[in-house]
């Protein structure tokens, strides 16, 4: 038992933990007493970070397809055969896909060999649609493209409203943290199209149906706005476009929206009530996967807005992400639709995901390179075996490499210094604790290899020379050194002349411009049910697992929970009210076939509370069931949303 | 009882520092906070320092584990086990009290029953002791209600009393005699043993002042739980609040389940680890078949309340299977310590009792 203070490298809450490290390796993990969001707390996934610091599942040695097969060559060889298969296309032939989970430094690197050297606007993150949308709309309203508020203030809002997915299985500490605000006197409300464990701790669960929370957020509006409860004196100070914003709501039919959500009017105007009324509020939703749309994004900060509740203490539009280093992805400009900053990326700076461009038909795509892959589920796969050069960057073994020609192995975040900015915008510095395994360097240094190789000598020596680099190119990050970050637990963005020790969170009296009200667009309505099709089937994330993601296999316990479930539903479940169950004449684990207009699947049926009659969810992490189903069926159901589709369900 | 002017501490934990591998409370540096910790400096512990975060568990039952390591010579069809020897005698410097009951409590589990664990044993057997009474409670303890404080009584090599500027120091063993010899410790007189019940005392007095947690009714809830009369809406209530993270497990200085699993590695050995559980888990109870008698999660928690708490668990420790440390008060994400829990029950019987 050796501790050193370190952040966990899970989610985008960041907690606090104190790795044990002996004998040059992590022997355990505990949580850290002292860190200013998780005091003390860490999630199931945190308590066994460990687990997958000491796997033996690393990739230790580059990698070159040769004869079909990956074989160990030397490191110069590995970065000579990746330069040169990456640098024979350029534009829409190549493309990046970076890691959410990657430091600032090993992005920020990424970045540059992509815009830089690869010449291509192609850098992509996966799992970033949900948090792109989050930014995009912050951006265009406050000029602030993060978390408004800040976790650590969660005890000063006297009203949280939670949208959509299920934050305390996501973002279990989050989750701990308005618990106890709503444990201490704060007013918690939830609003989602499923049972989750925040609505069960809410006073208030305002259980919309699928597709519902666009028009439930609409309706939230409306009502606040037609009864003139707005802050009519905030918006006079600090905001612009509400007139615009007044009658794009007045063209709305409240009895439409509340029909549309599934909620009865009453409520919807108990909840506007009490948001105008309260003194501080705040709202949360995760981003990413089993996030929220742009428009539904846009309409939560709008009633905000209205409602004063945006730039003052204990308030705030709180998007959280479900990766450590979303934020700091975003703040690097490793995304197509952003630069550094974030500021949008226009006309040929605007580029396209690797999916995208995988999904264009013909793909333009000839080159890739992927960092650390989280996902299991490969779409597209006959395109990329097609492809002529596929590098993969990472520390651990990955089904993706089958795709590979080119593997290089990276150090873990606890085997380099690197910088991981959560979801409040806390930039925050975790040391080397061990060496990494003989041979394997940061990924930062890699791609800077790669850069050399293409004639580009970078300066930078080490990952606090990159954070130099990222400091002089986002203005956010201005004034952040390591140094300054280590003092405390690290430095919540804008870290800048104006603001040396960062600022805990956005606020409107001292904000540059006014804030904006952000145009939902036009209304897509919601899908509707049939004769034919009497259920709408949600797809998201199993509860307890967590981005059906590579990494959790390689560890012990959470592997055992998740296999707990797969094992009980090898083909994996649709999860329906008892009472359809019984309709139907089906117990818990018999099979039935899920119908939609192009195509069915079999799975097993898992009675359950969480949905309401009429509705049924399937997890999305099991491998080759929903995907399959979906792209057989031709269907679209995205799932970062709250979106459904009509299907049937058939005994047997 | 002998008497140590307290500048002395460091040449205690210095001389100990010569045999065994050091640890005992530090404080962390960005935040003062203590933990529990090896220790290379002997300067570094801090005797005065609170209850550390994490108990002194994971010295005798470390949070991952290699019990055994074997390779399988297929040609020879012959297995060759590997076993480490590396536990080094270790020096516990400053034990509180609720954490030296807990390692009793461990040694009855792992020792004290039918099968005696040998990896438990190995670490647990050249150990030396040096307890520390809590001269005043912390605002998270009730070891009171629990009899596992302030003072230690049983399981020490030797026990420290702060008296003023002195340490009262008794010693428990063989080994502790012989350090209080080696360090030249005076005697503390015919009035000693007077003095040190008197500064317990005054501890004890003060709970009601500074412990939040000292009117925790554990007998009462004791009952109720050994007899089951405990309502289903009371446990869903806790069930509803549980987060599933372990961290209670973790945090306690009793809890002393594992799982065990083997890993292969590429080069043909295998790895059998074994690691900290924690009955929050769905997977910790699932059997073979499928079968899982406490898959609900307020079933999961009831089974940890009781292994705390009834009476037929505390016949296995001889004491009552929660020692008032107050640890998983504080990492619990819900509000789900074991007194909240307390709290929660005792609602119900008082509720009960007004009908």
């Amino acid at each position: 038992m050796s501790t050193r203070t370190g952040i966990c490298n899970f989610c985008g809450t960041g907690c606090g933990h104190l790795l044990d490290v002996a004998g040059g390796a992590v022997r355990g993990v505990f949580a850290s007493p002292d860190h200013p969001v998780s005091r003390g707390r860490l999630c199931v996934r945190g308590w066994h970070i460990h687990e997958l610091l000491s796997t033996r599942e690393r990739i230790l040695a580059p990698l070159m397809r040769r004869n079909g097969r990956l074989e160990p060559v030397s490191y110069e060889e590995a970065i000579a055969a990746a330069a040169d298969g990456l640098g024979r296309h350029a534009g829409n032939e190549v493309a990046c896909l970076a890691s959410p989970r990657a430091s600032n430094e090993d992005n920020h690197n990424l970045t540059k060999l992509a815009r830089t050297v690869l010449g291509t606007p192609n850098i992509g993150l996966s799992s970033d649609q949900g948090h792109g949308d989050a930014v995009d709309v912050l951006l265009e309203g406050a000029g602030f493209p993060a978390m408004l508020g800040a976790l650590t203030e969660i005890r000063d809002a006297r009203l949280i409203l939670v949208v959509g997915g299920d934050i305390a299985r996501l973002n279990p500490i989050v989750g701990s943290e308005i618990h106890r605000a709503a444990r201490a006197g704060a007013e918690l409300v939830t609003l989602s199209s499923r049972s989750t464990q925040i609505a069960k701790l809410s006073g208030r669960h305002l259980w919309t149906r699928p597709g519902g929370l666009r028009p439930a957020l609409a309706a939230l509006a409306k009502i606040l706005v037609e009864r003139g409860w707005h802050d009519a004196a905030f918006l006079r100070d600090r905001a612009e476009g509400f007139d615009d914003f007044a009658r794009a709501l007045a063209g709305l039919d409240l009895a439409d929206l509340a029909a549309a959500s599934g909620l009865e009017p009453a409520g919807l105007e108990d909840l506007a009530r009490r948001l105008a009324q309260a003194p501080s509020a705040m709202a949360f939703f995760t981003t990413g996967l089993a996030g929220l749309d742009r428009a539904s994004t846009a309409l939560l900060f709008d009633l905000f807005l209205a409602a004063g509740k945006i730039g003052r203490d204990g308030c705030g539009v709180n998007p959280v992400t479900g990766i450590c280093n979303i934020v700091g992805s975003y703040d690097v400009g490793a995304t197509p639709r952003f630069l550094a900053g974030p500021r949008r990326a226009e006309g040929p700076a605007a580029g396209r995901t690797p999916r995208e461009l995988l999904a264009l038909e013909p793909t333009p795509l000839r080159a890739l390179l992927v960092a650390d892959r989280d996902e299991e589920i490969v779409r597209h796969a006959a395109k990329l075996q097609a492809l002529d050069c596929v590098v993969y960057v990472g520390a651990y073994e990955n089904p993706f490499t089958e795709f590979a020609h080119v593997v290089i192995p990276a150090a873990t975040f606890a085997e380099t210094d690197g910088t991981y900015t959560n979801a409040e915008r806390r930039i925050q510095l975790n040391r080397r604790k061990v060496e990494p395994p003989a041979g394997v360097h940061p990924a930062w240094r890699v791609y800077a290899d790669i850069a050399a190789r293409r004639g580009a000598a970078w300066p930078a020596a080490s990952a606090e020379d990159v954070m130099l680099e990222i400091a002089a190119t986002v203005p956010a990050y201005a004034a952040v050194t390591y140094a300054g970050l280590e003092k405390g637990f690290g430095l919540q963005w804008p870290v800048d002349a104006a603001h040396p020790a960062g600022a805990v969170r956005f606020d409107a009296a001292a904000a540059p411009r006014r804030l904006r009200f952000v145009p939902a667009g036009a209304d897509p309505g919601v899908p509707a049910v049939s004769k034919d099709f009497p259920f709408l089937l949600m797809a998201g994330k199993a509860n307890y697992f967590w981005h059906r993601n590579n990494i959790m296999k390689k560890t012990r316990i959470p592997r055992r929970e998740y296999n707990a479930l797969l094992l009980l539903y090898p083909q994996g479940f649709v999860e329906l009210a008892a009472s359809d169950a019984k309709a139907l004449g089906v117990r818990d684990r018999a099979p039935v076939k899920v119908v939609a207009a192009g195509g069915s699947m079999r799975v097993a049926v898992r009675i359950s509370a969480d949905v309401k009659p009429g509705t049924a969810f399937v997890p999305y992490f099991i491998e080759d069931m929903v995907p399959g189903f979906l792209n057989a069926a031709g269907v679209t159901i995205d799932e970062d949303q709250d979106s459904a589709i009509p299907v049937r369900i058939e005994k047997g | 009882m002998y008497i140590m002017p307290k500048s002395q501490a460091r040449a205690l934990a210095a001389a100990l520092a010569e045999e065994y591998d050091l640890y005992g409370p530090v404080l962390r540096e960005a935040s003062g906070e203590p933990t529990f910790d090896r220790v290379e400096d002997p300067a570094a512990i801090r005797l005065e320092a609170a209850i550390p975060y994490n108990p002194p568990k994971s010295v005798v039952f470390p949070q991952a584990e290699r019990v055994l390591s074997y390779r399988y010579d297929r040609e020879a069809k012959k297995a060759v086990f590997v076993r480490d020897d590396l536990v080094r005698p270790k020096a516990l410097v400053g034990l509180r009290a609720c954490d030296l009951s807990g390692l009793l409590c461990l040694d009855r589990f792992y020792l004290g029953q039918d099968y005696v664990d040998e990896f438990y044993r190995d670490h647990r057997k050249r150990m030396f002791i040096v307890a520390n009474t809590c001269v005043r409670p912390f605002p998270q303890c009730f070891c009171v209600c629990t009899d596992s404080g302030p003072a230690p009584r049983e399981g020490f090599d030797v026990a420290l009393t702060a008296a003023g500027d002195d340490y009262l120091v008794e010693a428990g063993s063989e080994k502790g005699q012989a350090l209080t010899r080696r360090l030249g410790l005076k005697d503390a007189g015919p009035g000693a043993a007077a003095r040190r019940a008197a500064i317990v005392d005054a501890s004890i007095a003060s709970f009601d002042g500074a412990a939040m947690e000292n009117k925790a009714w554990i007998s009462r809830v004791m009952n109720r739980i050994t007899t089951g009369f405990i309502s289903n809406d009371v446990w869903e209530y806790i069930g509803d609040q549980c987060f599933e993270c372990g961290a209670c497990s973790f945090v306690c200085p009793t809890c002393s389940c594992f799982n065990v699993e083997d890993i292969d590695s590429r080069e043909g050995r295998t790895d059998r680890v074994r690691s900290w559980d924690s009955c929050s888990y769905e997977g910790y109870t699932r059997m073979a078949g499928e079968h899982n008698p406490r898959r609900p999660v307020e079933d999961r928690r009831n089974k940890r309340f009781f292994c705390k708490l009834s009476y037929s668990q505390s016949k296995k420790y001889l004491r009552p299977g929660c020692v008032g440390c107050g640890r998983c008060n504080r990492v619990c994400p819900g509000d789900i310590g074991i007194a909240n829990v307390v709290t929660y029950i005792r609602r119900e019987i008082t509720k009960a009792g007004a009908k």
